[in-house]
């Protein structure tokens, strides 16, 4: 083995290894069969779902729902970040609600939810937005607080309004952990969307195939979906990053 | 701009009972709408219960020893599902910032799992695992496993080479290595990941309870909400919430605590 | 520029109008430091005629940055009087710029905008607004950076976009903080011409604090020699040579020593602060 393989061999020998073993639990007796769904099976249900639209149209309906959550979540979150951020009144009022009401797992809400709103698309939207409004919320209420009194003076020296130094100084200095919280956020809606789904019988959703598929003991559906689940998550988070460090370009690169 | 005010930090007892009174207005504030709007028959007392109906159910769930039942058989699964996966994760990690090998065999594959969800885990773990105990404690495993296995990853690793060199000078012992140079090196760093997978195991354990079990905090939320008993689920959140906040709240405490004698 | 006897006597440059005179009479500034008063400044008495440069060095510690901050009304607490042309300073205002010891350049922002920033509170039309950045970013060298952001920058370039920032809405009077101090031997040299060159151009007051007494006195027509513990003035030296100056004069180097006596004749009861000279000594 030249040394330049090696590590690609190893990386690649443990997934191996696992699916080596899978295969071969799969063999054992129509029983094992019936957890450990054959990977051939896995590879056709995929195909299958893949060319008949199950898994686009699942998959896009929840990644509708994460990002409308997100998009409502996160924009509640910012301006009340900022209001508190700016108000000592608001923040010692504000602060210790929000703070009171996050230690209540998101999910844990949903029964409550759904007894008070039924378990249509506006109370799974409400909770997901929920989860994406904590991240905000709190990133952006430190990065307000955290204004720079170095840069604060610039602004007094140049006679800024208060307008003015809250949009030249305070939101840009606050706007790297904004983004902070939106990428939690983010992961965060991802996950509470994919929760909402599996818990509450939704329309749509890959969480609703998944349970569909673990009432059938379709083990091979139910893999597909969470590799589908993880692949968007990532490339969700993937995208993001690009995008902050686009809107972020006055910031050194990071160094890796 | 709030930096130039220089009284900020000023705290007489006076101001300090004036903060306190504040922190609880808003919470205070929103229990008496509550009442109010609870008292006022606009909504029927089936959906907006009136606190004190609550604080019975709650008393009532207490005293006849069923909130404990179900309390104590999520705490047992949390206990057992975060010792498990924090205590591999930990070892994990550390196996893979000491080992390039271990590294180049794990790492790939752990970054890829780590970016599923955990609740998406969970009907593929009911397929696998009976309803009751062990699927709820893999999933707390699993859980825990991914925060602490990363953070003791990261800690380990930045760990400054001379360290590390020093060590291997004096030709230390793996088990002296690890007890003198990484674990005072790292416990900060491990105990906020720790932290994080207690928090995501509670999250997860609550998801997997509401979902398929007959006790537990979750399912007692459950079985309120399918019998409509709104003061059962209410009694749930409040619990729920409250082990989260002790939970968290005794990690911040031992982090402090460690972090002192680091310094001391 | 003009014939060099014009400039030596800032009275006669053509630029100076008559305005940026800054009378500091009976100043004296106390900080609480835990509980305690303490004085950092003590019964300053200063006249700075329109377009004079005064250069001011002293120990570190001795109030300083703290007497600039006063000039420009960043903090308004003190006893005593500053005059700005007769009207009391009460609070920052743009006749009165400075530059801070560290650039201070807003990090999310280009060079040009930062430069703008000086700029958004007069009402300028718009294309007049650029061509003052243009202009300004030009003198200071920087004429291809205005698209850069400051982490781009060179510390010497990040300063010298932050004197251009100082200078694009052409203040009264200009304080600047040690504005090389962050600079190597080579560029400083470069950047204290250029800063002579703007001065001479614009008719600027300027006062500057520096540690390096060779700059404070190639570019000070006094130079203002401040002891510390309460902060106080010890001294002022007139540098009576015309500009640009000779940094070989005979003159200077006299003058040098008698400043650098002067400092090092401090009682050193306290803590040493005082040694924060010998850095950048150059022959
Ligand atoms: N905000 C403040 N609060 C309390 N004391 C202060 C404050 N700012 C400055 N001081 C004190 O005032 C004194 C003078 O500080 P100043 O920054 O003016 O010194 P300086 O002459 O500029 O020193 P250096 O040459 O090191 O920059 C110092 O002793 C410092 O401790
Ligand atoms: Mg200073």
């Amino acid at each position: 083995m030249t040394p330049r393989l090696k590590p690609a061999a190893l990386a690649l020998l443990f997934p191996a290894l696992v699916l080596g073993w899978w295969e071969w639990e799969s063999r054992q007796s129509a029983g094992h069969a019936y957890a450990f769904a054959p990977l051939e099976q896995i590879g056709r249900s995929f195909v299958d779902m893949l060319s008949d639209g199950t898994l686009l149209f699942q998959a896009g309906a929840s990644l509708q729902r994460a990002l409308t959550a997100l998009l409502i979540g996160g924009s509640i979150g910012i301006a009340i970040g900022v209001a508190t951020g700016l108000s000592r009144l608001l923040d010692r009022t504000a602060t210790p609600l929000i703070t009171t009401l996050r230690q209540v797992p998101i999910l844990g809400w949903l029964p409550l939810v759904a007894l008070w709103f039924g378990n249509g698309d506006g109370a799974k939207l409400l909770l997901v937005s929920l989860s994406a409004f904590y991240p905000t919320v709190l990133n952006t209420q430190k990065g307000m607080q955290a204004i720079e009194t170095r840069y604060a003076e610039v602004g007094r020296l140049y006679g800024f309004t208060r307008w003015q130094a809250l949009r030249l100084i305070a939101w840009p200095s606050a706007l790297p952990l904004i983004f902070t919280g939106i990428s939690q956020a983010l992961a965060f809606s991802w996950i509470a969307t994919i929760g909402v789904e599996l818990l509450f019988s939704a329309t749509a959703g890959l969480g609703t195939e998944m349970m569909a598929a673990q009432v059938a003991a379709r083990t091979d559906v139910v893999l597909v979906c969470v590799a589908c689940v993880g692949v968007m998550g990532f490339a969700l988070n993937q995208l993001f990053g690009l995008l902050r460090a686009r809107l972020l370009r006055w910031q050194p690169p990071i160094r890796n | 701009m709030p930096a130039d005010n220089p009284g900020r930090s000023r705290s007489s007892p006076l101001s300090a009972y004036r903060t306190t009174l504040l922190r609880i207005a808003p919470i205070v504030t929103i229990l008496i709408a509550w009442e109010l709007a609870a008292l006022s028959g606009l909504w029927p007392r089936q959906v907006l219960v009136p606190l004190e109906q609550v604080g019975a159910t709650l008393l009532a769930l207490a005293s006849s020893g069923e909130l404990e039942r179900h309390v104590s058989a999520s705490l047992y699964r949390l206990t057992c599902g975060f010792l498990t996966g924090s205590t591999i994760g930990v070892a994990t990690g550390v196996a893979m910032a000491l080992s390039r090998n271990v590294h180049r065999l794990l790492w790939p594959s752990f970054t890829c799992v780590r970016q599923v969800p955990v609740i998406a885990f969970i009907p593929l773990l009911i397929l696998f695992f009976d309803v009751e105990d062990s699927f709820k404690i893999v999933i707390v495993a699993i859980a825990s496993f991914f925060p602490s296995a990363l953070a003791t990853h990261d800690a380990v690793r930045d760990i400054p080479a001379s360290h590390r060199e020093v060590a291997r000078l004096y030709r230390l012992p793996l088990a002296s290595f690890l007890r003198r140079v990484i674990l005072p090196a790292t416990v900060p760093q491990v105990l906020t990941g720790l932290r994080l997978g207690l928090t995501r195991g509670w999250l997860s354990l609550v998801a997997a309870e509401l979902l398929a079990a007959d006790s537990g905090l979750g399912q007692m939320m459950e079985m309120g909400r399918q019998l409509f008993q709104i003061d059962v689920v209410l009694c749930g959140v409040i619990v729920t919430g409250l082990i989260g906040f002790l939970l968290d709240g005794s990690v911040v405490r031992l982090e402090r605590r460690l972090s002192r004698w680091r310094t001391a | 520029m003009s014939d060099p006897r014009i400039l030596r006597d800032p009275a006669l440059r053509p630029t100076s109008t008559g305005t940026g005179a800054v009378r500091i009479s009976g100043l004296s500034k106390h900080y609480a430091i835990g509980g305690k008063a303490m004085t950092v400044l003590d019964g300053i008495d200063l006249a700075i005629r329109p377009g004079e440069f005064v250069s001011i060095v002293g120990p570190s510690g001795c109030g300083k940055s703290t007497l600039l901050r006063l000039i420009v009304g960043l903090d308004t607490d003190y006893d005593g009087e500053i005059r700005l042309d007769d009207a009391r300073v009460a609070g920052t205002g743009l006749e009165r710029g400075l530059v801070f010891q560290d650039h201070r350049l807003f990090p999310w922002m280009t060079v040009a905008k930062n430069v703008e920033v000086a700029l958004l509170n007069q009402k300028l039309p718009r294309e007049r607004r650029d061509r003052l950045i243009a202009e300004h970013l030009a003198l200071v060298g920087l004429a291809d950076f205005g698209d850069a952001y400051p982490y781009q920058l060179s510390g010497g370039m990040a300063q010298r976009a932050a004197i251009a920032r100082a200078l694009v809405n052409e203040p009264k009077v200009l304080a600047l903080d040690e504005p090389l101090g962050a600079l190597d031997a080579l560029t400083r040299v470069k950047v204290q011409a250029e800063l002579q060159r703007i001065w001479m151009e614009a008719g600027t007051t300027m006062i500057m604090v520096t540690h390096d007494v060779d700059e404070a006195l190639f570019l000070g027509d006094r130079v203002v020699v401040m002891s510390s513990r309460p902060g106080r003035i010890a001294r002022i030296v007139d540098v009576d040579l015309p500009h640009p100056r000779d940094r070989a004069s005979p003159l200077l180097h006299r003058l040098k020593d008698e400043i650098l006596a002067e400092l090092t004749r401090e009682p050193r009861e306290d803590d040493g602060t005082l040694v924060s000279f010998p850095p950048r000594i150059r022959n």
